[in-house]
């Protein structure tokens, strides 16, 4: 088939062939006309060609615009030829490049503003986040990074994170190798810029290797100071607000048992009762405030025992005294039994072994019906003396023992049944057992009763210094110990 | 044993313990003097020579123990007996307090007025009546 550029390049040739044939015929006649002929043959086809070869020149300015990033240049060739063709063809191709840039165009002011999305949830967070690659650089922080860190992010960027920001549990450092290697979830302490330390809530979470990043491992870091300083806050207030509490109970309870000692067998006993009862809730009240108290020092670390060598036979012997008014009304029989042998002077704060042996003592006489029976007895071994409060009363459900010892717990919660506990006495006897170095505990049957035994250290006779190891000398002598 | 013969001072800024304090005492026949903050205490102990000194350990402005570190300092041979008045949980201080001359001390919650007037009798004649240290132990809960 023949092609319009063809019949144009043979018609320009031919023109061109027979030109000059047609000239030289007439060169013999007259060679004026012959020449004149032959140049006008040769404008003619010189026309011709610049003609053809405009569309290529349009084609090669299009080209150029394009590639000079003018999108939406085209090339204009209406020859009705191959050009037009190719003309078409290159306007086409132009056309896909221009979509193809805008898409991109967008792809990227998406991409942007996707990035600068992140960038901002990132920033908002309060807790800090650190990416790492897989030679543990960071990779990307966020603004809590840096403030928990003490760095700048700038400063953070691109940096190995063990030289920047060392982690400790408990005391020992730990590298970004080992929190890495698995979902870590713990309290640590950081270590930033200039020593700067925080205690966190470090989480972890190692990210499975891809293609299109080299993310390793994420770290989330939550500032505890903050909650810390709340909790202190909040047992400050409790301390305070107890302590403003005890003052005019001790003044109502002053008053109320003035009145009680002066008043008996002057006023009719119904209406002695109604101060006995109002003595006896003052007291309660008292009591509760005391518990609370224990439980917000040993909550704030400030539980101190004054450990001291104490004759603990006369504070035990005090205790169930105290307590024996109210078997005996509940009609429940109390008895002590000691040991033949002279009993050693064990290592104790007075005061906080008293709260103890009466807090067991009085937990036997409310949970023992009428007729029961609570025996309080002590057991010697070379270097302790257990003390075993039985009784035989209501026992407890298995599935209670483990919760016995924990703050707020009740039997009662179990059992469904009323109590006027406040399920803070054994959390604080225990406390104080501890912090003692010896150790309580119960066994129970529910519906038999319950026997409660608790250890504490002796005095060595012989050697007339401490026999636990667990205190120096300076210690007994400082007369106070703080535990934390 | 004679309670009249016998010069008390209670330090104490709360009114009615103060008060119920007093009460008791003087009902027993003690001779009783009070004062409402360490200052006047101070300046009570100055004016006249006590056998007993009740002392609250917190006290506005001067505590207890700073009012008894200013006597001690001032009067070193004095043979004036000192008891605290504390609250449950002062052990430090107590501990100071014995450092200072103190020879006892009361936690206030703990104690009964009528167990108070007993410690103060104890503290001056002897241990002749019932209810000495240990203190009563707080109800459990």
């Amino acid at each position: 088939m023949q092609t319009p550029l063809k019949i144009k390049l043979i018609f320009v040739s031919a023109l061109g062939i027979l030109t000059p044939l047609i000239a030289s015929l007439f060169f013999i006649t007259n060679s004026y006309v012959s020449i004149g002929l032959g140049a006008l043959a040769l404008a003619i086809v010189s026309l011709l060609i610049f003609l053809f070869l405009k569309p290529v020149q349009d084609l090669i300015k299009a080209s150029e615009s394009l590639s000079a990033g003018q999108f939406n240049q085209r090339a204009d060739i209406r020859s009705g030829d191959e050009f037009e063709i190719v003309g078409k063809s290159f306007n086409l191709m132009a056309g896909k490049i221009s979509q193809l840039f805008q898409k991109m165009e967008n792809d990227k002011d998406i991409a942007i503003s996707e990035k600068s999305k992140l960038e901002e949830i990132l920033s908002s967070m309060i807790d800090g986040i650190i990416a790492l690659d897989v030679n543990k650089n960071i990779l990307i922080s966020n603004k809590a990074a840096a403030e928990i860190t003490g760095f700048t992010q700038t400063e953070l960027q691109d940096q190995a994170i063990d030289g920047l920001i060392h982690v400790f549990e408990d005391k020992e450092e730990i590298s970004s190798k080992t929190y890495c290697q698995i979902n870590f979830n713990k309290s640590a302490k950081l270590v930033g810029k200039m020593g700067k330390q925080t205690k966190v809530n470090l989480i972890t979470t190692p990210v499975g290797q891809s293609l299109h990043s080299n993310l390793n491992c994420i770290l989330i870091m939550h500032d505890l100071s903050k909650e810390e300083e709340l909790e202190r806050m909040k047992l400050d207030f409790v301390s305070l607000a107890s302590h403003e509490l005890k003052t005019p109970l001790t003044s109502i309870m002053g008053y109320l048992s003035v009145f009680v000692d002066e008043n008996k067998g002057k006023i009719p006993k119904e209406e002695m009762d109604l101060v006995d009862r109002s003595l006896i809730s003052a007291k309660q009240l008292l009591t509760l405030v005391q518990n609370i108290l224990n439980v917000n020092k040993i909550e704030s670390s400030q539980m101190s025992v004054a450990i001291e060598p104490t004759d603990y036979q006369k504070i035990l012997t005090k205790s169930v005294e105290d307590l024996r008014s109210q078997a005996t009304q509940k009609n429940i029989i109390l008895s002590l039994n000691l040991p033949n042998q002279p009993l050693p002077k064990v290592l104790a704060d007075p005061i906080r072994l008293g709260e103890v042996a009466t807090n067991l003592i009085a937990n036997a006489t409310n949970y023992t019906d009428a007729g029961g029976q609570i025996d309080v007895s002590l057991s010697l071994s070379p270097n302790e003396v257990t003390t075993v409060v039985s009784d035989t009363g209501t026992g407890m459900p298995k599935e209670a023992i483990p919760h016995l010892f924990n703050k707020f717990f009740r039997v009662s919660n179990l059992t469904q049944k009323a109590s006027k506990g406040t399920g803070l006495g054994l959390y604080i006897a225990k406390s104080i057992v501890e912090r003692h170095h010896g150790k309580i505990w119960v066994e129970s049957e529910l519906g038999k009763g319950s026997k409660f035994f608790f250890t504490l250290p002796i005095v060595s006779l012989s050697s007339g210094v401490i026999d636990s190891s667990k205190f120096t000398s300076q210690q007994i002598q400082a007369g106070v110990l703080n535990y934390h | 044993m004679n309670p009249s013969t016998k010069k008390i001072l209670l330090v104490e800024d709360e009114d009615f313990i103060r008060e119920l304090y007093i009460r008791q005492l003087t009902k027993e026949g003690f001779q009783v003097k009070s004062a409402v903050d360490g200052v006047s205490g101070l300046n009570a102990l100055k004016a006249e020579p006590f056998d007993l000194l009740l002392l609250d350990v917190m006290l506005p402005g001067m505590n207890g123990l700073q009012l008894l570190r200013e006597f001690k300092t001032q009067n070193p041979s004095s043979s004036m007996i000192t008891i605290l008045l504390t609250n449950l949980g002062q052990e430090a201080v107590i501990k100071e307090g014995f450092e200072l001359g103190a020879q006892a001390y009361l936690i206030k919650a703990s104690y009964t007025p009528d167990q108070v007037v007993n410690e103060v009798k104890n503290a001056l004649f002897g241990n002749q009546q019932p209810g000495g240290t240990p203190p009563p132990t707080p109800q459990p809960s």
